[in-house]
């Protein structure tokens, strides 16, 4: 078993870890403070208090809207979220993850911890774009249309609400989200305000993209900077990481790489600006991969896999994941989302998919109900300098916008926690911020 | 046999599952041990700092010295894995997740349940005991130094620790380092082969899956006051597991992602290469080469 011990060490590390063929400068798509802090996060002694212990229950749930499942994807069947209960009547936060990721990371665990110890029940979802969200709970398998994602997620919401023991009595809803899931947070009560299911109070959005199809193209750009294109930018990567991880190991006599040094790991691969950057970029298109095959498999385009062979559980992946590394997000949306889109939502066009790719698609509702937050930081990498002043103007103040953090890189600080926190309550206003 | 003994696990399991929660086919809650932000994030500080009191900083990392030449681009393996089992392996990879969601995991699921102090003195108890073959393996290896402290910490810890259930050498400043016989045939000279997935225990190579079954003949040929053979075996064995299971982070397909084969695959395989790389330097100069800043 020893063997195995520090996958999981490496597995993290996987989130930070890439470098580039040469020193150069700033990509100048974001500053070196913001990188940092995309990549490392709130440091510990900033982080806000939390509670010394919180519950947690993991609920699979099987529903019934989903596609029929591709042999290739037999562990995704039923859908996974986790949710920590408290003992006493309390309102119910429901938080949806990030571009890719499932509904237990590091970053909604954080959440969660600080949420509980305020008083609420807490409800974790993954992001619709995650392939275990994609398998399970999806209505199309094309993941990347704000409202029908948020569409699902609701319904899924709702199904798993209606599923909890009769002993959580739940008094309020409040919806949260961070990066992507923040955009679907928002989405996700304006649905709500029609259907009214869940009856959601508030929503938080923390780090959400204006523009989904812009944030994407934006991550694209920064991987093309960083890395540089086809398979030769991945392989010149591959292979500055692996020199400076291995003269790393060379230096520490056969260190292994566990959780605790992690951090000098990360810091012997990680130093320029433009390592920072490919970090992030890389990151972010091994989550596009995912995200890629499942489409292509569900919407049958043939781009990956061949419709008339689907792949089984025992095939070789090499071929495909070193296809899928070199394509952006453009490629996915041009050849898997707006074919897919096209033929099921009649009278659309690629530019209006687009358009309703925005947050625009709920700006009477923002702009109106006092009820929609936000939080971001000045310098996050997903927004330019129109959207964060559409995001101020649409939110009529209900926004708090802090100076340093990058794309993330203040979660769970002091700050950004206690505002939160008022946001939830409904206090923030008065607070005078 | 150790890895037979494995097999007492599924009593351990469905006890588990009885007490962990209900299911159904199509909608199931299972409750999990509670999570400790508070006490997590102390430790997080309490690292962050250490490593700040040493000067140890990302940046500083990044200036150390290798032993030897540092390696060039030129010398790095292929981003692509020997493979040439690999139906094989991803049939024994779907396995080894079935066996761990139904099994293993929610075993040690309960075991975390039991308070830390008790699971502290278990985990101490199997890691002193694998020194026995830390140290036959330092030996075999020709590095006296480790091996002289991995015999220290062992005679430490069965004496003053009382049986090895305090880790009393680490308090000491006599870390820990394991090794193994995988170790040893990569001392000399022995490639890692093709990837390997063994049954239940995950990702290795064919050296190291090999030098995994040296060791555990070790263990069982030595029969340290009886552990290893007859009924004492039986709940051992199953422990050790457990306990390895409950210190692993790792769980299987969690992201939902097709690739996760590939991805441990690769991850595993680049850490074995690179953990030989630094066996050979350390080895090379031990024998008198110079040591050389590492410029990049």
């Amino acid at each position: 078993m020893r063997i195995i011990r520090s996958l999981a060490a490496l597995l993290t590390l996987t989130h930070l870890l890439a470098a580039h063929a040469g020193a150069e400068p700033a990509t100048g798509l974001a500053d070196s403070a913001a990188l940092r802090a995309t990549v490392y996060g709130t440091p510990p002694q900033d982080i806000a208090p939390l509670p010394a212990v919180v519950p947690l229950d993991e609920i699979d749930i099987a529903l019934p809207w989903a596609r029929p499942l591709p042999a290739v994807l037999w562990f995704d069947r039923r859908l996974r979220v986790w949710f920590s209960a408290q003992s006493k009547p309390a309102p119910l936060a429901i938080l949806i993850s990030g571009t890719g990721d499932d509904g237990n990371t590091a970053k909604l665990a954080l959440l969660r911890a600080t949420l509980y110890g305020a008083g609420y029940h807490v409800l974790t979802l993954p992001s619709p774009t995650n392939p275990g969200f994609i398998a399970a709970a999806s209505s199309t398998g094309v993941a990347g249309d704000l409202m029908q994602d948020s569409h699902d997620l609701y319904a899924a919401a709702h199904e798993i609400i209606a599923h909890l023991p009769a002993r959580v009595r739940i008094t309020d809803v409040d919806v949260l989200g961070y990066s992507l899931g923040g955009a679907q947070a928002a989405v996700l009560k304006s649905i709500d305000s029609v259907e009214h299911r869940l009856r959601i109070h508030r929503a938080v959005m923390i780090n959400p993209p204006v523009s989904l199809f812009a944030a994407m193209n934006r991550l694209d750009e920064l991987f093309a900077l960083s890395v540089g294109p086809g398979e030769e930018g991945i392989d010149r990567l591959y292979r500055r990481l692996y020199v400076r991880l291995a003269n790393f190991y060379r230096a520490n006599d056969q260190v292994r790489i566990e959780d605790t040094n992690l951090l000098a790991a990360a810091g012997a691969v990680l130093r320029t600006d433009a390592d920072f950057s490919a970090a992030i970029a890389l990151t972010f298109r091994i989550e596009l991969t995912n995200m890629f095959y499942a489409g292509d498999l569900y919407a049958g385009t043939g781009v990956v896999s061949d419709p008339r062979r689907p792949p089984r559980p025992g095939d070789s992946t090499d071929e495909v994941v070193r296809r899928l590394l070199v394509k952006p997000f453009s490629e996915y949306f041009d050849r898997v989302f707006v074919p897919y889109y096209l033929a099921h939502r009649p009278g659309s066009t690629r530019t209006s998919l687009i358009a309703e790719s925005r947050l625009d698609i709920i700006a009477d509702a923002l702009r109106t109900n006092p009820d929609y937050y936000a939080q971001t930081n000045a310098d996050d990498l997903i927004l330019d300098r129109a959207e964060l002043d559409w995001l101020r103007s649409t939110l009529n103040g209900r926004i708090a916008v802090y100076d340093h953090g990058g794309h993330l890189g203040n979660l769970g600080d002091r700050q950004q926690i206690a505002d939160m926190l008022d946001m939830l309550a409904g206090r923030w206003a008065e607070a005078g911020k | 046999m150790r890895v037979i003994r494995l097999a007492a696990l599924p009593t351990v399991a469905s006890a588990s599952l009885l007490t962990g929660g209900c299911a159904s086919h199509d909608f199931s809650i299972r409750s999990l041990p509670a999570e400790t932000p508070a006490a997590y994030n102390a430790a997080a500080i309490k690292e962050f700092q250490a490593m700040q009191a040493l000067g140890a900083t990302p940046a500083s990392a990044a200036s150390q010295t290798t032993v030897g030449p540092p390696l060039t681009p030129a010398d790095v393996p292929s981003m692509q894995t020997y493979d040439p089992w690999e139906r094989m392996n991803r049939f024994t990879y779907r396995f080894n997740a079935r066996f761990d969601e139904a099994i293993l995991r929610p075993a040690a699921d309960q075991y975390r349940r039991l308070p830390g102090p008790v699971r502290t003195g278990i985990h101490n108890f199997f890691s002193n005991l694998s020194e026995v073959v830390s140290v036959l393996n330092y030996a075999a290896q020709l590095r006296p130094a480790p091996g002289a402290r991995g015999l220290g910490r062992f005679v430490i810890n069965s004496t003053l620790g009382i049986g090895g259930l305090l880790d009393v050498a680490t308090q000491l400043h006599i870390p820990g380092a394991p090794t193994g016989f995988g170790a040893t045939l990569a001392r000399w000279g022995m490639h890692p082969g093709p990837y390997f997935v063994m049954p239940i225990l995950g990702p290795s190579t064919l050296r190291d899956g090999c030098g995994f079954l040296a060791d555990f003949g070790t263990d069982y040929a030595i029969n340290l006051v009886n552990l290893y053979r007859g009924t004492a075996g039986w709940v051992l064995t199953p422990l050790d597991g457990v306990d390895v299971r409950a210190n692993v982070s790792f769980r299987y397909y969690s992201t939902g992602s097709p690739f996760e084969y590939d991805t441990v695959r690769f991850l595993y395989v680049r850490r074995t290469l690179m953990e030989d790389d630094a066996l050979r330097m350390w080895h090379r100069s031990s024998q008198g080469a110079a040591q050389t800043p590492a410029g990049q």
